[in-house]
């Protein structure tokens, strides 16, 4: 591997700086790895697709998704040569398609199926060869922290497939002339031998885009990552220097050893002296598997944003409340030594309590809106002290009902002597069978309120001629004669199924 | 045929008319009740519901029991206003433009499925339904009263509608819900048909009219007559004024709907058999006169509220009179 030749400048970049690379990659060698991605998958897309028509069935089609690690070897072949000024022909690439496509290939098709670091790991088979323990060896090494990000890059490009897939499908769609009538609905949900090779298609034609941009993607980084770890920007640097300059020993030497860094597929069209070296090669590769090689420990703190800033202002006794709290919580070490301290499991016990609170109150909302109660609860109505504007109070009331009608009616005050005698009534039986009533209950209201919950009782029933005697005086301004309000207020007394005041 | 010429005969002719009606739409007391009020109170309907509800067959048997001409348009998406309310053609053999009277001229007109009209036809129907008369070719023509529209709504399939504009919807004075009618109505519904009682059909014919066209607007007139205290009336109008201000509501109701909610309370009155209006007259009519004059704010209707439970919540918020 020469890295001078490197068309693209090999320099320690962030995880989505290196998948910005992968893209420019692409963009410059779209056609080329296009052409590759047709050139290896169109043949065994259309038999399967034939196959899948045949049996009018997804299966052979789940298979050709099963495969793509398998397709998407030759263009990572592509790739690593063509970074370095090395552009390989079809032929070529058919010819070497053992050596570069079978190495791990079983396990990525069995076990690592569906690792989302696939396009980061492939490179660790197919350009390093490695075998065996190896594998895990250079698996420890390039996935230590900092995360390369490949995962995200998986998920992130299979969102990008499926919506580009459904929306060239919804293209095709409006495409369809509406004498064919199509129904979108139908379109999705009966699917026909037409239906599955049309969505099969788009999504194929999809793939053509996103696997050549995945693959530089995750070739970048790992090409990021190896730049970070072996430092591929000073060797080039010094390479430089040692060009300006007459080589001497030990610059000579240096380079060798940095050359010797595992790359092999590359490297042994480069260098043959790397065989020589393995030795060292080995070493290399164990120390960077071993456990005090560049140690990273991930350690979590909350601060107080500007707290440098703060210093000179006296804190008020709520801050420094949550800065002893947090800063204690922070501090495990010191979590006997301090009378303050609350320990993470404490902070984490509220809020699991506060989580649970939250989406148990959520629950029980949702269930009164769709009004579940579970348990029907007993009713216990508070005994309203207004009816339709008139006061039921105990206290509003005369001690002496029959004299204080009997007053009102001596100054022929019909209208009192009736508010009278229907308020005492409804005051004496919601006393006996409370009911809800709003403020905006009328007097109509509360009868049939209380005759629908408690039928015919005999108060109730003496109550419908009240109400209407109220209500023609009230409303209709015909007040009933005084002997009307004596023979109802007899009426009324002589159910005495509850208690009058006084009466 | 008679005309009642007291508020009792009011009445009486009333609660007739309802119970005939009541004969042939079963299990649907009160949206019959409602469609009556608005009748006498001379005003239109608008009927949500889905179909086979009996929509038609209730505007039938009310042009059968009082005698009045009845018509049906079936509003369609290429629905021209000339289809409702009739066009000038060319008579070649009087060499004369004659004028050809469109469904509208007549006395009930049953509007059916009226937001699947565009918004132009709609309006030459709404046009007719304010103004009670139909211009064409700049000749004015009155219609005969009574006149009622009575519109129709299918709540479900509302792909390809043209909602009805809320300026539009105010001229209804009431917006009425027909629904599935209970099991023990829909089974004896079920056994009038089987045992011949009624026909399946929209047979009104065992119909007999209890009044005429005069004796509609008879009771109209008398229901004028109808006591209202001050207090009652403040109740309606402080009912209509905390619509605008309610917390659910993102607009309430206009002072057309505290004239129709007097005038809708009214006849309730006297259907009620009684010549003054209660508060509780002016509960019974409030939610067909608001329902479709409000409009839920977002957070309500996200909450899953509809309009007859804020005018619930409304109904029970505001203070009954007192006297």
């Amino acid at each position: 591997m020469e890295l001078e030749k490197a068309s693209a400048r090999l320099a320690p970049r962030s995880p989505w700086q290196a998948v910005d690379l992968g893209t420019q990659m692409f963009r410059r060698w779209a056609w080329p790895t296009v052409r590759i991605w047709l050139a290896f998958t169109l043949l065994p897309f259309v038999l399967l697709l034939a196959y899948a028509s045949m049996l009018e069935s997804w299966w052979p089609l789940v298979l050709f998704w099963w495969f793509k690690p398998m397709w998407e070897r030759p263009l990572l072949a592509w790739y690593s040569h063509a970074l370095f000024a090395e552009e390989l022909t079809l032929k070529t690439l058919f010819k070497r398609w053992k050596q570069y496509a079978l190495p791990g290939l079983f396990a990525q098709l069995t076990w690592r199926r569906l690792s989302p670091s696939r396009s980061f790991n492939t490179a660790i088979w197919q350009l390093e060869g490695a075998r065996g323990d190896q594998v895990s060896q250079r698996h420890q090494v390039l996935h230590r922290a900092p995360s390369n990000r490949a995962g995200m890059l998986t998920l992130v490009l299979f969102h990008i497939e499926q919506f580009m897939g459904y929306g060239l499908l919804a293209l095709f769609y409006t495409l369809v002339p509406w004498q064919f009538n199509l129904e979108l609905s139908d379109w999705f949900f009966e699917q026909s031998v037409l239906q599955t090779a049309i969505a099969s298609s788009c999504l194929y034609l999809v793939l053509c885009i996103t696997e050549p941009l995945y693959v530089a993607c995750g070739f970048a980084l790992y090409l990021n990552k190896r730049t970070w770890l072996e430092g591929w920007d000073l060797q080039l640097g010094l390479t430089r220097i040692g060009k300006r300059r007459k080589p001497n020993g030990i610059a000579a030497a240096l380079l060798i050893g940095m050359l010797a860094l595992p790359f092999s597929e590359p490297a042994t069209a480069v260098d043959h002296r790397v065989e020589d070296m393995h030795a060292e090669q080995q070493q290399i590769i164990e120390l960077l598997a071993g456990e005090d090689y560049m140690p990273f420990e991930t350690r979590t703190q909350r601060e107080w944003k500007d707290q440098d800033n703060d210093e000179g202002e006296e804190a008020s006794w709520w801050e420094a409340f949550w800065k002893a709290f947090f800063d204690r919580a922070n501090d495990n070490t010191s979590t006997n030594s301090k009378p303050f301290s609350i320990p993470d499991n404490l902070i984490w016990a509220v809020f699991w309590a506060l989580f649970a609170g939250i989406v148990l109150w959520l629950l029980m909302k949702v269930a009164s809106q769709v009004g579940f109660t579970g348990r029907t609860r007993k009713q216990n109505h508070v005994i309203p002290t207004h009816v339709a504007g008139l006061d039921i109070r105990q206290q509003s009331l005369p001690d002496d009902i029959n004299a204080a009608v009997e007053n009102a009616l001596h100054d022929t005050d019909i209208r009192t002597a009736m508010s009278l005698l229907l308020r005492v009534s409804l005051a004496t039986l919601l006393r006996e069978y409370p009911v809800a009533l709003a403020a905006g209950s009328t007097e109509q209201h509360c009868l049939r309120t209380l005759q629908r919950q408690h039928g015919k009782a005999p108060g109730i029933e003496v109550l419908q001629p009240v109400v209407n005697a109220w209500v023609r005086t009230a409303w209709a301004h015909r007040p009933v004669s005084a002997d009307e309000v004596r023979e109802l207020l007899a009426q009324w007394q002589a159910v005495r199924f509850v208690e009058v005041p006084n009466g | 045929m008679s005309q009642p010429t007291t508020l009792q005969e009011a009445a009486a002719l009333a609660s007739e008319i309802e119970q005939r009606l009541n004969q042939v739409l079963i299990g649907q007391q009160q949206v019959v009740r409602e469609v009556l009020i608005a009748l006498i109170a001379g005003g239109h309907v608008l009927i949500e519901g889905v179909p086979g509800l009996g929509k038609t067959l209730l505007v039938r048997s009310l042009g059968k029991v009082l005698e009045l001409d009845f018509n049906r348009i079936q509003f369609t998406p290429d629905l021209m206003p000339t289809d409702v309310t009739g066009h000038a053609m060319y008579d070649q053999k009087t060499e004369q433009f004659r004028i050809r009277r469109g469904p509208a001229f007549t006395q009930l007109l049953l509007a059916d499925e009226i937001n699947r009209a565009p918004a132009k036809t709609q309006a030459a129907l709404l046009e007719v339904m304010q103004e009670r008369q139909i211009t064409i070719e700049g000749k004015a023509f009155s219609l005969k009263e009574p006149y009622m529209v009575l519109a129709t709504q299918n709540p479900l399939d509302q792909e390809g509608t043209y909602p009805l504009p809320e300026a539009e919807l105010d001229r209804f004075l009431f917006k009425v819900m027909i629904d599935y009618p209970d099991h023990g109505d829909e089974t004896r519904l079920v056994n009038m048909v089987l045992d011949g009682t009624i026909r399946a059909s929209l047979d009104v014919e065992s119909l007999t009219p209890a009044t005429d066209g005069a004796g509609l607007m008879a009771i109209r007139t008398l229901s004028d007559s109808v006591l209202i205290d001050g207090e009652v009336l403040d109740y309606a109008l402080r009912i209509v004024r905390t619509t605008r201000d309610f917390s659910g509501l993102s607009h309430g109701a206009s002072p057309r709907a505290s004239i129709a909610l007097a005038r809708a309370g009214r006849v309730q009155a006297l259907v009620e058999g009684r010549d003054f209006v209660t508060p509780d007259d002016i509960q019974q009519v409030a939610r067909p006169v608001l329902r479709h004059r409000i409009q839920l704010s977002a957070d309500a209707e996200i909450e899953g509220q509809t309009p007859e439970t804020v005018l619930g919540r409304l109904l029970e918020q505001v203070e009954a009179p007192r006297q």
